[in-house]
């Protein structure tokens, strides 16, 4: 009972934001791995879970490196991965990586504290977007062009959100996709199709309407913690769009929320509540005890990421399906899967980055990338990975449509934290406490985008600069 | 504090009960107590039915009683072995800062209730002040001077930092405490010829026991249940404490319910025994204080 | 007062003033350099009263400071089930040594622990409303609905928090001599008379005391609970001063603002505390004089 629970992958925003009693303040904390006697192998909030941790370095000729990663806590066993990796690359090239792994609160805002005082890692996990270009905006991060080989950098699967001014801060990892999953059995009591899942709004609602009568929970969420409110945000928005930048526009004031196509991802929310189509608790519930509802069957859908889906397979086995959410906008971006990658940069201050360099180099070598899946069953985000190596279909048929085909940047990293503080986590839950409408959400994003654009002047300059970056990358 | 010969016995107990009244007041009181304690017990009571508990069981019934009983829970919390470190840390850290903050703040106490200086109440109102003060704004100026002087990490740094936290509180608490002792004690004894220190000793502190049983017990809970700092400034995971073990434990197992409970219910033993045990001290504290005359 | 030499007193607040300088006064005097910038990492540019306008513009910072408030009529609660359950326990009640632990307990155990169980107890279809349900009452949304967390939040506050105040309050009862209450006792004074004559004159100090601690358990000490029982939702009903500080200093990485709202809850509370001191000192030169 209890290892199956050690083993749900977590996501990393759930951890990244919830930071909870303020462990996101732990951020301070490596200063001190840095000044408190040259040890920075002293495990700056770790996890429980360090005890696979790669062999203490032993130097040898080829120099060491440091290495502040993230991943095991959502994509559970890509630790082994990192330990083969390390271990390979030693060999290979003398240089022994002394690893660390963060707290998934801590991993960022610990790395921006650590580079603020000039201790940082050489070799830095990072996530995408806003999360690591904040930190490219200080001066913290360096360009990956010229260190690493374009071809390596191209064929990364670093994603447009790494690219700023031109420049590359960032090598893909893994990748994690964004869907709604469903109990196919449901689907079959309720009368529906259970292999062609809807993929219209309507469609949808229909499918709920027919679940609802058959007596479960059409559509299961937990919003108390934010999260669902988050992914359901990504999943709906994403539809009213043309371009990713126009993401950046809403949140910096250059389009208005209060416009009917981009507060209606609000309005469909409301519209699903006042069906009685989501379980009347989501407001007292977290994110993973919503998704608990439908994994243990008393809902028929729920919206979770593929990195989720292999724990979910051994719940419900045969009987998981995972599609994209159904469309009801008109952007060009609507109906596409959303995908985003994690990834590993270097900072500006790394006592050897042409190491540093090396070792993401040699992270990207083809065996490497293979073993990513033959060792950890992640699904890599590197395009030299040969997906013939996938034996599981379910899982074959994700990566092949969240990743081979098109997919969509994940607009939430680019979204500013206030945003996420005071609208995001504000509208999902007044509405579905049934206080506010679509429209008073769409007007309430509105004064949200305002006040954080008078807050915080000196950042908006590059939120445009990068909005202009992605409008014309397109 | 040894006090071998009291200048001014604080002869106590057992003081005789007020004899009892028969009748409807006491039905209301018995009632009014028994109630207050169902409310006190009942989230105990589901904390700890619940650990004992399948999770099948929990999703199928959450309040009936736990049979046949789980202990697989705590097994499984316990696994790894790195609780008896996260306790023995939490131990070292309180047990220092507590004798700090109490020595320290009966030593400014005793001057504020008892001596007339410049300052004094200047003094006394920043403590108030400071209590004020929301840790979390102090931490990046806090951490700033901690690596100036090579601190963070280390448990006297660690202990320094408690004891300086919980000092205000502490003046604040033993200053109201000793101001309330009849001012004829000290003046006899000052008469008498006795030292400040022997005032102090003799017979402040003996007439205090009360608060500052009160005060150790309130300042040991604060540092033992205190995430923040201990995640901040203890970075290394051999120094870590109770508290921040159990935040990450409960992170990474919220949706088994009886399994996060089992965490829970361990991370609170401790406490738990020391007040059990440390009672009769604590009891004994109280009483004591209760001075006739 | 004691006659001592003028440095004596000195001699003695010494120790304590150090530590406390040591911990406070840097960390304290930067909090009020950080609210005049624009804080970016550990320094930024001065933006005079920047910082004090933005909050008093945001509608967010002014639900926090409401809600902060209607905390405070926790403190009343507080006193009032302290100060009537220690004096039950005085009078010896039956079993009142077995009430005693009892009512202490929950205050031993820690701000998470009490958070979280709770966060599971008071779901809309947690053992609360369960247990409700048995008798046949339909149980609200209590961390659900925006209109009931924060009387929720402040339920599970005063439930941990009210053990501390009764143990305080049984302590300075059993300080006190006994011969005035047999003979208010004897000259045949009821209960309610006794307790309003007797009792509360005598716990003026303490009742004092436990105001001031409680009020400032209100306004800056809630983080734990209001983290771990609702994250400041649904919306932001419970979103108080403290999570205001939380969010914007670290979350949001304006630790300008953070200090802003710091320094005005300092300064509220040094204005509290004067006025408080002001008028005791007036009485208490009253009684020593």
């Amino acid at each position: 009972m209890t290892d199956d629970y050690l083993n749900r992958a977590l996501s990393r925003r759930r951890f990244l934001k919830l930071a909870g009693g303020g462990i996101a303040a732990a951020g301070i904390a490596p200063i001190l791995a840095a000044c408190g006697g040259g040890s920075s192998s002293s495990s700056a909030g770790t996890t429980a879970a360090s005890t696979g941790a790669a062999g203490e370095t032993a130097a040898s000729g080829g120099g060491e490196i440091s290495m502040w990663w993230w991943g095991e806590q959502e994509a559970i066993g890509i630790q082994k991965w990192v330990d083969s990796t390390l271990a390979g690359f030693k060999e290979e090239s003398g240089i022994t990586v002394d690893p660390l792994l963060m707290d998934t609160a801590a991993v960022i805002p610990q790395f921006t504290e650590a580079a603020a005082a000039g201790k940082p890692p050489d070799t830095q996990f990072l996530f995408n977007g806003i999360y690591h270009m904040e930190n490219v905006w200080l001066g913290y991060l360096q360009a990956l062009n010229g260190l690493v080989p374009d071809e390596t950098l191209a064929q990364s699967g670093a994603t447009v959100l790494s690219v700023y001014q031109g420049k590359q801060y960032r090598v893909g990892w893994y990748i994690v996709g964004f869907g709604i999953e469903y109990d196919k059995r449901a689907f079959e009591a309720a009368g529906l199709d259970a292999d062609n899942p809807p993929t219209t709004w309507d469609a949808f609602l229909d499918a709920c309407d027919k679940i609802k009568t058959s007596g479960l929970i059409p559509f299961s969420a937990g919003v108390k913690d934010g999260f669902f409110g988050e992914w359901y945000f990504v999943n709906t928005l994403t539809q009213a769009l043309d371009n990713p930048s126009q993401a950046i526009d809403l949140f910096v004031g250059n389009l208005d929320w209060t416009t009917p196509e981009y507060y209606e991802q609000w309005s469909k929310l409301q519209e699903l509540v006042e069906n009685g189509f989501i379980n009347e608790d989501a407001n007292s519930l977290e994110l993973y005890q919503g998704i608990q509802l439908m994994e243990t069957g008393k809902a028929a859908m729920t919206i979770n990421t593929t990195a989720s889906l292999p724990a979910a397979q051994e719940k419900l086995g045969e009987n998981l399906g995972y599609f994209v959410m159904p469309v009801y906008g008109t952007g060009a971006m609507a109906g596409i899967p959303i995908t985003d990658t994690q990834g590993f940069g270097i900072p500006t201050d790394a006592k050897d980055a042409a190491a540093s360099a090396k070792l993401l180099e040699y992270m990207h070598s083809e065996e490497r990338v293979n073993a990513m899946w033959s060792e950890s069953r992640a699904l890599p985000a590197d395009e030299k990975f040969d997906a013939s190596l996938i034996d599981d279909a379910f899982l074959k048929n994700v990566y092949e449509t969240w990743w081979v085909g098109d997919h969509n940047a994940y607009v939430a990293d680019l979204m500013p934290t206030l945003f996420w503080t005071d609208a995001m986590f504000v509208n999902s839950q007044k509405i579905l406490a049934g206080e506010m409408t679509g429209e008073e959400a769409g007007q309430n994003a509105q004064d949200v985008s305002e006040k954080w654009v008078k807050q915080n002047p000196d950042i908006v300059a590059n939120y445009k600069t990068w909005a202009e970056d992605l409008a014309a990358g397109q | 504090m040894a006090v071998d010969e009291p200048l001014v016995r604080a002869e106590a107990v057992p003081v005789e009960p007020p004899r009892r009244r028969l009748g409807a007041g006491r039905f209301v009181r018995q009632l009014l107590l028994a109630c207050a304690a169902i409310l006190a017990l009942y989230p105990v009571w589901f904390m700890i039915s619940t650990a004992f508990k399948s999770n099948d069981q929990y999703l199928d019934n959450t309040y009936g009683f736990p049979w046949p009983l789980d202990v697989a829970n705590f097994s499984g919390a316990l696994r790894g072995g790195e609780f008896f470190r996260w306790l023995a840390n939490s131990a070292i850290l309180t047990f220092g800062s507590v004798i700090i903050a109490t020595l320290f703040g009966a030593l400014a106490a005793f001057a504020i209730a008892r001596m007339r200086f410049r300052g004094r109440d200047a003094f006394l109102s920043i403590n108030v002040g400071l209590l004020i003060v929301p840790p979390v704004v102090m931490l990046i100026p806090l951490f700033t001077l901690y690596t100036q002087f090579s601190m963070v990490s280390t448990y006297w740094g660690v202990i320094i930092l408690y004891a300086g936290l919980t000092l205000p509180f502490s003046v604040y608490l033993l200053s109201n405490f000793f101001r309330a002792i009849p001012r004829e004690l000290f003046e006899s004894a000052a008469m008498d010829g006795a030292s400040h220190l022997t005032i102090l000793s003799r017979i402040l502190m003996p007439l205090s026991a009360p608060a500052l049983v009160t005060l150790v017990v309130v300042n040991s809970l604060w540092v033992w249940n205190e995430l923040l700092i201990a995640l901040v400034f203890l970075p290394d995971e051999q120094k870590r404490t109770l508290m921040v073990g159990v935040t990450v434990f409960q992170g990474r197992y919220n949706l088994d319910v009886p399994l996060t409970m089992a965490g829970m219910c361990l991370a609170s033993i401790p406490m738990f025994f020391l007040y059990l045990f440390g009672q009769r001290l604590f009891i004994r504290g109280l009483t004591a204080g209760a001075v006739k005359g | 007062m004691l006659k001592t030499r003028p440095w004596v007193p000195y001699l003695y607040v010494l120790p304590a003033f150090c530590l406390i300088g040591f911990i406070f006064a840097y960390p304290v005097a930067q909090v009020f350099n950080y609210s005049f910038r624009l804080i970016r990492g550990n320094s930024g540019p001065w933006v005079g009263t920047l910082n004090y306008q933005l909050i008093f513009e945001d509608p967010t910072f002014r639900s926090a400071a409401k809600h902060s408030l209607l905390l405070l009529l926790a403190v009343p609660v507080l006193l009032a089930i302290s100060v009537l359950v220690s004096v039950l326990l005085y009078e010896r009640a039956r079993g009142w040594k077995i009430y005693r632990s009892v009512l202490f307990f929950p205050f031993i155990l820690a701000v998470p622990v009490v958070g979280i169980v709770a966060s599971y107890m008071f779901t809309l279809n947690g053992v609360v409303n369960s247990l409700l349900g048995a008798v046949g009452i339909d149980g609200p949304d209590w961390i659900g609905d925006s209109n009931k967390a924060l009387w929720t939040l402040m339920l599970v506050i005063v439930w941990r928090e009210v053990g501390f105040g009764i143990i305080l309050f049984l302590a300075r009862l059993l300080s006190l001599p006994e011969e005035q209450l047999e003979a208010a006792r004897i000259d045949g004074a009821g209960w309610w008379s006794r307790l309003r004559y007797v009792i509360l004159p005598e716990l003026r100090g303490t009742i004092e005391f436990y105001c001031v601690i409680a009020a400032i358990t209100m306004l800056a000490w809630v983080f734990g609970y209001v983290w771990t029982l609702t994250k400041g939702g649904p919306g932001d009903a419970t979103t108080v001063l403290e999570l205001y500080i939380y969010n914007q200093g670290l979350r949001n990485s304006l630790p300008g603002m953070a200090s802003a709202v710091a320094v005005l809850l300092m300064g509220a509370t040094m204005i509290f505390v004067a006025l408080l001191f002001y008028v005791r000192r007036r009485q208490h030169e009253e009684e020593v004089a």
